[in-house]
């Protein structure tokens, strides 16, 4: 009888439910899930609008983000981040965390985009994909969309559609004034266009016969019709030379402490590492987050997956760090087509005192660096790429470029050439191409790119190193001696501590720790393989009550640590790891 | 149970160790109390009762200022951890050209802590400068024409502990700081167990030493080498107990960093003292920010315990082998090991499945680019040996006191990275009795056939020194019992004594000191527009002709200059709207380096103008001043 009415009860709770989620239902049955949140991956957000967004993030979801600001740009901007915490698993420094940043370069700016996007997919699918869900709760994610917010403001606002630079000032031209003579938008149209000058049978360039738009080198022997004179700007200081000193001139990514390089050795890196105010607002946050455990740097653009070293003369990682790199560049291989697992001198240029060299060898974190969008991915029709091909036409290359603009971008990236009487240069015209393509994929395309490569930090993060402990086994050995043989498990590919990290002293050893009452500890050892009896590897350490294992923990190991313990009663046996989280249990003497 | 508090490397609490965190205040109490309530065992300022401590240097830095305005003005360039500044006399006659304009000299001392005697070197180098100024024509030309920007004490929180009644002699700063990676910071300082207010040395009878006594000096030690049949009887720590129990003694004292390891020439990365990266302390980044923002300097002179004057860089353009104090890196050997407790094979365990291979991989092969220049550069040797000779003479220094390896040194950057000529000198050296003097010069096999064919080292020079100056600076061993290395005996050179000069010293090296400073502020490149031209072609074009000079000794940049981009091309400005210009140079000229002794350059331009006009010409030299001349179209 009682069974009975509980199942009735069960049927008319379902009939009401069923009643109560109809609206849901129907909404649901289109392809997009309920939203607690709008926003769009379709469009470009200049330094404004990414703190609206993630103002709006925060508000929606205050269990979960925190905004906050790790300091300030030359120019005053907040270096703004998004903290994923979930409290209730935890305090934030306790958790391993997964730190990603993107825009270090002014003009690579869709990193910020897939920032973003990994903040509002996180926090949309909690509670919906277990996936999800268990990330949240296991880790923290410091998420910082722009590192670099003077760089992207200029990228937006002015003329600064190729600047890598930040915006300290810099004389780049040593005549003892600063950024005296910038580009300049001179026909207002937002864009730094090319200039060229017709100069009949004196150039260098003709129109190609193919397409008036575009320009060809003549052939040996020949003489053309255009010359170009570079990007569009004026003599401003008045010194006979054009655009010789625009706002900063260095490169973010080289003013970090390892292998640093004065400037004539690796241009661009400054006078000394953290000299720049964002360098050195981003390193005191690391430094004081020895939790991270993964970084991801987004940049634009080639479509790489990117790790160190930045330098040949730095020698290859130690063979363990690379099998962990290994496994997770290939697997991001798989998850972003036209995207290689590269490592950064050898497949794609030298780099000295790089983001990602300081936080694999100063920090001992693993770094990747995703080169975001591959100019492949415009040309995906085997057709076109046949046309680019063709080895007879000299405008091959840029016909694809046309051909994706006139068709699918209706030609909104290519501005015409148009007349202009130039102080310096006379009658000329400027025109050319958008600062929003090439190294930016389409606004069309950018939700994908940003959905793989998030992807791929959300499986880094997912690899992070995470430590459990066993249940003890007790064994009386002697009178008040005990033998307690203890599991000691990372099931992730990333260990708590990567080799060259021990190497450089980056990290703190992790510490197994055995603490009781009335407990001594006679001696500790790795067992090589507890179903194989053989020799006991004996710890050669001071206090084995608190074994520092300067390496830490290697990724997918269970490692049997036995102790011979003298003593009565309870005992806890603790693994503590900077990285790996921490993990304990308890055991008694008898 | 971590703690956002405790859980930086660079933060000064404990991590993770109960027994530590019980056991630091009450030492640390115990101390003060020490120190607090009990007398000293002697004065300890009895052996340099004339050096400044930071207060006195502060007083005497304002009283310079005071006394001199027009001559000396006292700037803080930062604070450190300790809240001391980092304090930079500028010197320089302030009417006439500015300061800023005029080529200068950088005078800095005192990075390692200990190195105190080099801080006073630097203050009576001021006083030598002000107190000649009216009298002496060559230090008012230097005063008048160039300038001199002193930094007498980079390191005021290290130098500070030799005021402290306990001589430590640590060369490092007051930042907290990890040096055994253990995860606890600080906890392994040394003590003075026989209470004679000094951290020297325990040496202690171990079968498995690596260190025998000295057959020349029986208070000195050596490593015993087994190719000559020795064998090593003692180990050799600094003074102290473990007290966090790891089985190395003293490897983690308080603080820091050696400002003269910080800096990023050749930087020692992740080695002891050198601190968490290039130029990460509040002293360095001081000194740096104020090189950077003022690049009329155009030499550097650092007082400290590297050298490249007393002996000059060698034909290849390296530095003689430093040689430093045995019986210090004998005890710091036995910490070499600490950082790397805890390392296990990653090998043997149970791994779940293979990583993959190749792939990502670096194929290593030759070639890496470029690399960062670490010899001086040929074209600038004559330069070094030129000023090095002049420094000897001057000065009369043979025998450098102890000396270290420069790396991540200050005065390396000044001419690797900075670009200008660098040099290190400790200021001082150790004149060695006549009789003591030639028996180590002889340096041949004992004649009565007892001896050994070792030279002296190191160590007993110093000790036939302090013998000979009648300067009390090594503390004979004296038994004691350890309370976990049994009988031992502690003893060594003091540490303070053992790098720094008496007063007297000092006293009598100054007028040396500063002699060689002005002549090095003398020597400074000098650039002006030493003769111009107009010609009239007629129809308003004409023709300006114009030579640059430098009178000065040095070249406007050193080669290493130019190839490291550090020192700005010297740039020519004819005053002119760039529509004016016809032909010729262009209205913005550069050239890269001058040399001195009155070489000159030629510009010619020719232009539109008419009779009357003015025409500015502007010759700027980073290291060799301004020069403005007009010239009048006629």
């Amino acid at each position: 009888m009682k069974r009975f009415s509980t199942l009735l009860f069960a049927w008319t709770a379902l009939a009401l439910l069923a009643t109560l989620s109809a609206p849901v239902a129907t909404a649901q049955k289109a392809s997009d899930p309920q939203h607690k949140l709008r926003l769009d991956f379709n469009r470009w957000h200049d330094y404004g609008e990414l703190q609206q967004d993630m103002k709006l993030m925060a508000s929606t979801w205050p269990e979960f983000l925190t905004y906050s600001s790790l300091g300030k740009s030359y120019g005053g901007r907040d270096i703004t981040m998004i903290t994923i915490n979930n409290p209730k698993t935890g305090p934030e420094l306790e958790k391993p965390a997964m730190y990603i940043e993107a825009n270090v370069h002014g003009n690579e700016i869709q990193g910020s985009e897939v920032s973003l996007y990994t903040i509002w997919y996180l926090m949309e699918n909690y509670g919906k994909s277990e996936m999800i869900t268990r990330l949240v709760d296991e880790r923290v994610f410091y998420i910082i969309p722009t590192v670099n917010p003077d760089g992207r403001q200029y990228f937006f606002e002015d003329t600064g559609g190729g600047a890598r630079t930040g915006h300290v000032p810099v004389d780049d031209d040593n005549d003892g004034l600063y950024e005296e003579d910038p580009p300049n938008d001179l026909n207002g149209n937002g864009i730094r266009d090319q200039i060229r000058k017709y100069v009949p049978g004196e150039g260098n360039y003709r129109l190609s016969r193919e397409d008036d738009r575009m320009l060809e080198p003549v052939p040996a022997g020949e003489k053309g019709d255009w010359v170009l004179l570079g990007s569009e700007g004026l003599d401003d200081d008045g010194d006979g030379r054009v655009d010789e000193d625009g706002p900063g001139g260095y490169d973010p990514n080289r003013n970090w402490a390892s292998d640093w390089q004065p400037n004539y050795i690796q241009g661009g890196s400054m006078d000394y590492p953290f000299q720049l105010p964002t360098a050195r607002a981003v390193n005191d946050f690391l430094i004081s987050h020895p939790n991270i455990a993964g970084v991801q740097s987004y940049h634009n653009s080639g479509g790489m997956i990117l790790r160190g070293p930045g330098a040949e003369w730095q020698g290859v990682y130690p063979r363990e760090d690379v099998a962990v790199y290994d496994e997770l560049g290939k697997e991001g291989e798989r998850m972003l087509p036209y995207y290689d697992y590269i490592v950064l001198w050898s497949g794609l240029y030298t780099v000295h005192g790089g983001f990602i060299d300081w936080t694999n060898d100063g920090l001992g974190i693993l770094s990747f660096s995703n080169e975001l969008w591959n100019g492949g991915q415009y040309f995906n029709s085997p057709k076109l790429q046949e046309q680019q091909r063709d080895e007879d036409n000299p405008i091959a290359g840029q016909q694809g470029s046309y051909y994706f603009d006139d068709y699918l971008e209706f030609g909104t990236q290519y501005s015409e050439w148009t007349a202009f009487d130039h102080p310096t240069f006379g009658k000329v015209e400027l025109g050319g191409w958008s600062k929003m393509r090439g190294r930016i994929p389409p606004r069309f395309m950018n939700e994908e790119l940003s959905h793989r490569n998030m992807a791929f930090t959300l499986y880094q993060a997912d690899q992070m190193p995470k430590m459990q402990i066993h249940k003890p086994v007790v064994e009386k050995v002697a009178d008040d001696v005990y033998r307690v043989r203890v599991d000691i498990e990372n099931d992730r590919i990333a260990p708590t501590i990567t080799q060259r990290g021990a190497e450089n002293n980056a990290v703190d050893p992790d510490l197994l720790m055995l603490s009781g009452r009335n407990a001594e500890v006679i001696s500790a050892g790795w067992v090589a393989n507890k179903f194989r009896p053989d020799a006991t590897d004996l710890i050669d350490q001071h206090d084995l009550k608190r074994i520092m294992i300067r390496n830490g923990h290697p990724g997918r190991t269970t490692r049997t640590i036995e102790y011979l313990v003298r003593g009565s009663g309870d005992i806890t046996i603790a693994y503590e790891s900077l990285k790996g989280g921490d993990v304990k249990t308890t055991a008694t003497l008898k | 149970m971590h703690t956002q508090a405790s859980l930086s490397r660079l933060d000064s609490s404990d991590r993770r160790d109960p027994r530590l965190i019980s056991w630091i205040p009450v030492v640390s109490m115990t101390f003060a109390l020490l120190l607090g309530a009990f007398a000293i065992p002697k004065d300890l300022s009895q052996e340099f009762p004339d050096y400044h401590s930071y207060d006195e240097l502060t007083a005497k830095l304002k009283g310079f200022a005071k006394a001199n305005p027009t001559l000396a003005r006292l700037q803080s360039t930062g604070k450190t951890l300790g809240g001391r500044d980092i304090w930079m006399m500028e010197i320089g006659n302030s009417t006439g050209t500015p300061i800023g304009d005029r080529p200068a000299v950088l005078i800095a001392a005192n990075f390692e802590g200990n190195q105190v005697g080099t801080s006073e070197i630097a203050l009576s180098t001021i006083s030598y400068l002000l107190d000649n100024y009216a009298t002496n024509d060559a230090v008012k030309k230097s005063l008048d024409n160039q300038a001199f920007y002193f930094f007498p004490r980079v390191n005021p929180d290290g130098a500070e502990k030799m005021f402290a009644p306990l001589q430590t002699g640590t060369s490092t700063n007051s930042s907290p700081y990890d040096d055994d990676n253990d995860g606890r910071t600080d906890e392994d300082a040394p003590e003075d167990l026989n209470k004679d207010g000094l951290i020297t040395l325990m040496r202690v009878p171990d079968p498995s030493g690596l260190y025998m006594v000295d057959p020349l000096d029986a208070r000195l030690m050596k490593k015993a080498d087994p190719k000559k049949g020795e064998s090593g009887t003692y180990s050799i720590y600094w003074e102290g107990t473990d007290n966090d129990g790891d089985g190395f003694y003293n490897e983690d004292a308080v603080g820091g960093t050696d400002i003269n390891r910080n800096f990023q020439h050749e930087y020692p990365y992740y080695q002891r003292g050198a601190g968490l990266h290039m130029v990460s302390e509040r002293e360095s980044r001081a000194v740096l920010d104020f090189v950077i923002a003022r690049r009329n300097i155009a030499a550097v002179l650092v007082y400290g315990p590297n050298d490249n004057l007393i002996s000059a860089p060698n034909s290849k353009g390296e530095l003689a082998k430093a040689e430093g104090i045995n019986l210090f890196s004998f005890a710091e050997a036995s910490l070499s090991e600490a950082g790397k407790v805890g390392m296990f094979s990653t090998q043997t365990q149970q791994f779940f499945g293979g990583g993959g291979g190749g792939g990502g991989s670096a194929s290593p092969s030759g070639g890496g680019g470029r690399r960062p220049a670490t010899t001086v550069a040929t074209a600038d040797l004559d330069y070094y040996t030129t000023i090095s000779k002049k420094y000897v003479e001057l000065t009369g220094i043979k025998n450098a006191p102890a000396l270290s390896t420069p790396v991540g040194a200050f005065f390396q950057y000044g001419y690797f990275q900075y670009g200008v000529p660098s040099f290190s000198t400790p200021g001082w050296g150790l004149t060695p009795a006549a009789a003591d003097s030639a028996k180590s010069d002889s340096g041949s096999k004992g004649k009565d056939g007892s001896g050994s064919d070792d030279k002296p080292s190191f160590d007993k020079k110093l000790a036939d020194w302090m013998d000979g100056a009648g300067i009390d600076g090594f503390a004979a061993w004296k038994a004691f019992t350890h309370p976990t290395l049994g009988s031992v005996e502690i003893g060594g050179f003091k540490p303070y004594e053992a790098v720094n000069p008496p007063m007297s010293v000092i006293t009598e090296m100054a007028p040396k000191n500063g002699e060689f400073a002005v002549y090095l502020s003398t020597l400074l490149a000098d650039v002006n527009i030493a003769k111009t031209e107009v010609i009239n072609h007629g129809g308003g074009v004409y023709r300006i002709k114009a030579e640059v000079e430098n009178a000065g000794f040095l070249p406007t940049s050193t080669s290493h200059g130019v190839t490291s981009r550090s020192v700005k091309p010297t740039m020519v400005q004819l005053g002119i709207d760039p529509e004016a210009l016809l032909s010729g140079s262009a209205k913005t000229s550069f050239f890269q380096a001058l040399d001195g002794s009155g070489t000159r350059q030629k510009f010619e331009w020719l232009i539109k103008g008419k009779k009357g006009d003015e025409i500015e010409l502007k010759v700027v030299a980073q290291k060799g001043g301004t020069d403005i001349k007009t010239v009048r179209l006629q």
